[in-house]
């Protein structure tokens, strides 16, 4: 490690803006993961396609269509509880139905994933899909004058919306009457059928919030890197699967805590060993083997239905 | 016969048909895609050996990778010749098997799965982060040093072979201890274990198999296509093994077959048919993909069995009538002259059991607990000491002490919710006593596992039937008599004359039980389709079979009509005059009052009460519990 590095106050700061917007897209991509796992005790392993294809319907409002940012925005973000949706009526639900186990369920969710990815792949070849500079400035700013810690248009547009999403889930969860339903499914289906619950209507608001994520997370990110691509989806994938399981699987402040954790220890490893890039990509791995065989409830627990 | 179950029986085969026409006409075509066929059918069945068990692995592409590159790097950079260095890479793949299997086995479902995951994708990092040896992330080809002619080095023949040969591994396999306990894991694991079945050991054995094979079929691929890159081993590879399992089933070894055969085959011969008229799919490059993942979707939801399935019968006699034929015809013919012997045995004549025996042992009675002797006889067989169990902090069982002498019967009664089951499932290792002591002949077992308790000679029936239900009667008996059959997977593998002997002799033990249970009809059927009396009888037989010092019935006769339960009334009372120790759970009074030597009475979770049934049936505290008072 290069310790004079370490003394630099710039380049500290540096690290942990750049750290932090990559947690908060690894949080914002990680809680419809886990929101879906908690309520619905589903692996979906399309999270990570659905999220690809938002960042490609963003780049067709935005570059193709020429739209403005904001609807460019809002086109990745219905794009995902679009996808989400049809992922619960296709491959989802009927399993529900049937009173397959959660193996089931995740194995029909590898599935999802493979066409979706396939099917991006043959629309869109594997050339990969850049913004106009029109859409997003893509020169920094800088806090601090020039020489100071450097910040992109991408990165402010991150900070800002993952802490409108986080706020918006929690609020949305906790506080009004469709965010108690969906609690009461994640504890029992069953009771809150005989409660009069919409069981099948809840679940789908619940694919339409998780889809949204995914689409948030897949536009955000491909504002940041602008590199779209159809196999982006497997970069993400596994750092979704070990942020949920370091942060506790189905927990939602898990998810928040694991991503930035993830997203902190991955930019300054990068940033401060020798050799970091090159071992970036292994982090998540090992974070994720180590948590499942020494702690695999997480840091926050997982979700109490699943401990039993 | 109709035609519907005709049609029902060709279907099968035509899937069958299909299937090898689509290859042949795959590998007619262009024989270079013999190779990629049979690989991919050997990534499949390393696929198959653990989904099996029902464990979803996604570790094959990891091991694949490991096998390719050992091999490559052993044969081109070291030199080795090929026939070294392709079992040298198969080695490496055990080996690391070992070391990840077993902490990696501890996680449940949806979790091994994503720990198999992450593995696969530590090794594809750990390839690019060697360029030295691996190629790095640009793979091993021409300009890293690994020359295309030196590293095409394999036969599609010695790889048909090698296919063979882990397919017969299957095969022989399938009627054995080994296979019996497989698929006991898959369907009950819970039953298995208190039948003395190592979960974990057949667990790792399947991982390590999966391992080795899934290297070998790695090691092919390299010696075949001759060049690598780390995209051949990514999560796409993973998904596409784990396809062609599913599609074909997990049922059976020839299920992962047909999957790949198919998956192989048709994505190949839809390009070459359709040619270009498809325009969007690029060079229908991605059309395995989206057959793959459609085919994982499909079965999933509407075939979940996959196609072998549609054998499910066929599948299941056939194992059954290879079995019989192992312990052979006049193996049958005794049996039956055994019948008459043991049912002359119920009518308590001892004269009736002079017949012919020979070298059929124990086949003509039911098999005598294993005693205990050396000057323990008159200390208790089993002591609960101070025992308490509580779920979150509901106290289902407290500060239980009783004995249990040899030879006894015991009742074990009590109002619903008084404890009863949580007292049998402590007993036989399901979970911990949350306090207190169980000990089996002065010694403590309360911390062993479920399969250390059975081999102590703890058998059990469960109140909610706990069979495997797709397998056949005569299996489940069988699975019962695990711990007693000495063979190993190798021995089955290999038939040798042991394994044959054995397992005709563990047949006949079955056959032998079931036959004393009037249940040898039965024997064939699947286990799942019988009534539910009837059920409850084969989990009786099935423990049986374990020999038990100890036997406990979990409400036996729940379900059972009256003249059913009077029957098991006499069968629980041979049992003992054949000097069984046994603790009956039991609601029918009659039943209870009848055949056991001593009662004890719980009631939320508490002992009330313990004594011989008369005097129980007059105590105050149990009149109290059952009946109420005010």
């Amino acid at each position: 490690m290069d310790l004079s590095l370490l003394a630099d106050p710039v380049f500290l700061a540096q690290n942990l803006v750049d750290g932090i917007s990559r947690g908060a897209l690894y949080a914002v991509y990680a809680l419809g993961f886990t929101l879906i796992f908690g309520v619905l005790d589903i692996i979906n392993l399309a999270h990570a396609a659905t999220f690809m294809w938002c960042a490609f319907a963003g780049w067709l409002a935005m570059a193709a269509l020429g739209l403005p940012l904001p609807l460019g925005l809002a086109a990745a973000v219905v794009a995902g509880a679009a996808i989400a949706v049809l992922l619960e009526l296709v491959a989802f639900r009927p399993l529900r139905r049937a009173g397959a186990d959660r193996l089931s369920s995740m194995i029909s969710s590898i599935g999802a994933s493979l066409i979706l990815v396939s099917v991006a792949e043959a629309v869109f070849g594997s050339q990969t899909r850049r913004f106009p500079d029109k859409v997003l400035d893509p020169r920094p700013l800088f806090i601090g004058g020039a020489g100071g810690v450097r910040i992109s248009r991408a990165q402010i547009l991150i900070l800002v919306s993952s802490v409108l999403l986080m706020a918006a889930l929690g609020f949305f969860i906790r506080r009004t009457r469709m965010g108690t339903a969906i609690r009461a499914i994640a504890a029992s289906q069953k009771a809150s059928r005989l409660l009069g619950i919409d069981v099948g209507g809840v679940v789908i608001v619940t694919f339409i919030i998780a889809g949204a994520l995914a689409g948030a997370a897949g536009i955000l990110v491909a504002l940041l890197t602008n590199d779209i691509v159809p196999g982006m989806g497997g970069q993400i994938e596994l750092r979704g699967l070990a942020v949920v399981i370091l942060g506790g699987m189905g927990n939602i402040e898990g998810a928040v805590l694991g991503g930035f954790i993830l997203g902190l220890v991955e930019t300054f490893v990068i940033a401060y060993l020798p050799g970091g890039s090159d071992i970036k990509d292994a982090i998540a791995f090992l974070i994720l083997f180590f948590i499942l065989l020494v702690k695999p409830d997480g840091l926050l627990g997982r979700k109490s239905a699943d401990r039993a | 016969m109709s035609a519907v179950p005709l049609r029902r029986q060709a279907l099968p085969w035509i899937v069958v048909a299909a299937v090898a026409l689509a290859d042949l006409l795959l590998v007619l075509r262009n024989p270079a895609d013999a190779d990629r066929l049979l690989i991919n059918v050997i990534l499949a069945l390393s696929a198959f050996a653990t989904l099996h068990l029902r464990l979803l692995s996604l570790a094959n592409a990891g091991f694949m990778a490991i096998g390719a590159y050992t091999s490559a790097i052993l044969s081109v950079k070291l030199g080795l010749p090929v026939a070294l260095s392709i079992p040298a890479a198969v080695l490496a793949c055990g080996a690391v098997a070992m070391v990840i299997g077993l902490p990696v086995l501890k996680l449940k479902d949806v979790y091994l799965a994503i720990a198999t995951l992450g593995f696969g994708e530590i090794v594809r990092v750990l390839i690019i982060l060697l360029p030295g040896l691996t190629g790095g992330p640009t793979g091993a080809n021409l300009s890293t040093g690994f020359p295309y002619a030196a590293m095409r080095a394999t036969s599609t023949w010695v790889i048909a072979a090698a296919l063979l040969f882990i397919a017969y591994l299957f095969w022989s396999l399938g009627p054995s201890k080994t296979g019996r306990a497989f698929r006991a894991i898959r369907e009950n694991p819970q039953a298995a274990a208190t039948m003395g079945i190592n979960i974990t050991g057949y667990k790792s054995l399947a991982f390590l198999l999966s391992a080795l094979i899934a290297g070998l079929g790695g090691a092919f691929f390299a010696h075949s296509v001759g060049s690598l890159d780390n995209g051949d081993f990514n999560f796409t590879r993973a998904v596409n093994i784990l396809g062609y399992a599913v599609l074909g089933g997990s049922g059976a070894w020839f299920g992962p077959i047909l999957g790949a055969g198919l998956l192989t085959a048709l994505p190949i011969l839809i390009r070459d048919s359709l040619g270009a008229s498809i325009g969007f799919l690029h060079n229908f490059a991605q059309l395995p993909n989206i057959l793959t993942g459609a085919s994982l979707m499909l079965v999933i939801i509407f075939m979940p069995g996959g196609l072998a399935s549609t054998f499910a019968l066929g599948a299941g006699a056939g194992a059954g009538a290879r079995a019989g034929a192992g312990a052979g015809p006049d193996a049958g013919a005794e049996n039956r002259s055994g019948a008459g012997a043991s049912r002359a045995a119920v009518r308590g004549s001892p004269a009736g059991r002079g017949g012919d025996r020979r070298d059929v042992p124990e086949a003509d009675e039911i098999p005598p607990p294993d005693t205990v002797s050396e000057g323990l006889a008159d200390c208790c067989l089993l002591a609960l000491d101070g025992v308490s169990r509580s779920f979150g902090g509901v106290e289902a069982l407290s500060d239980v002490s009783l004995e249990i002498r040899e030879g006894g019967v015991y009742g074990l009664i009590g109002p619903n919710g008084a404890g009863k089951t949580t007292l049998m499932n402590l007993v036989t290792g399901l979970f911990p006593p949350t306090s207190g002591r169980i000990l089996w002949r002065g010694r403590e077992i309360q911390a062993k596992a479920p399969h250390r308790i059975a081999r102590l000679g703890i058998s059990r029936t469960y109140q909610n039937i706990q069979l495997f239900s797709e397998m056949s009667t005569l299996e489940n008996v069988t699975a019962g008599h695990h711990i007693h059959i000495g063979t190993s997977p190798f021995s089955s593998w290999m038939r040798l004359p042991r394994e044959r002997r054995e397992e005709a002799s563990a047949q006949r033990e079955a056959t032998a039980i079931l036959e004393r249970l009037g249940m040898e009809e039965l024997a064939a059927r699947p286990a799942g389709t019988l009534s539910y009396g009837d059920q409850r009888r084969v989990e009786i037989a099935r423990a049986l079979a374990l020999h038990p010092r100890l036997l406990l019935l979990d409400e036996p006769a729940a379900g059972m009509n009256e003249t059913e339960t009077e029957r098991l009334g006499l069968f629980i009372g041979e049992l003992k005059r054949h000097g069984y120790t046994i603790l009956v759970v039991e609601h029918h009074m009659d039943l209870v009052m009848s055949v056991c030597d001593e009662i004890v009475v719980l009631n939320f979770g508490r002992k009330i009460a313990q004594g011989a049934p008369s005097v129980v049936s007059r105590d105050e505290a149990v009149l109290e519990a059952y009946l109420g008072r005010e």
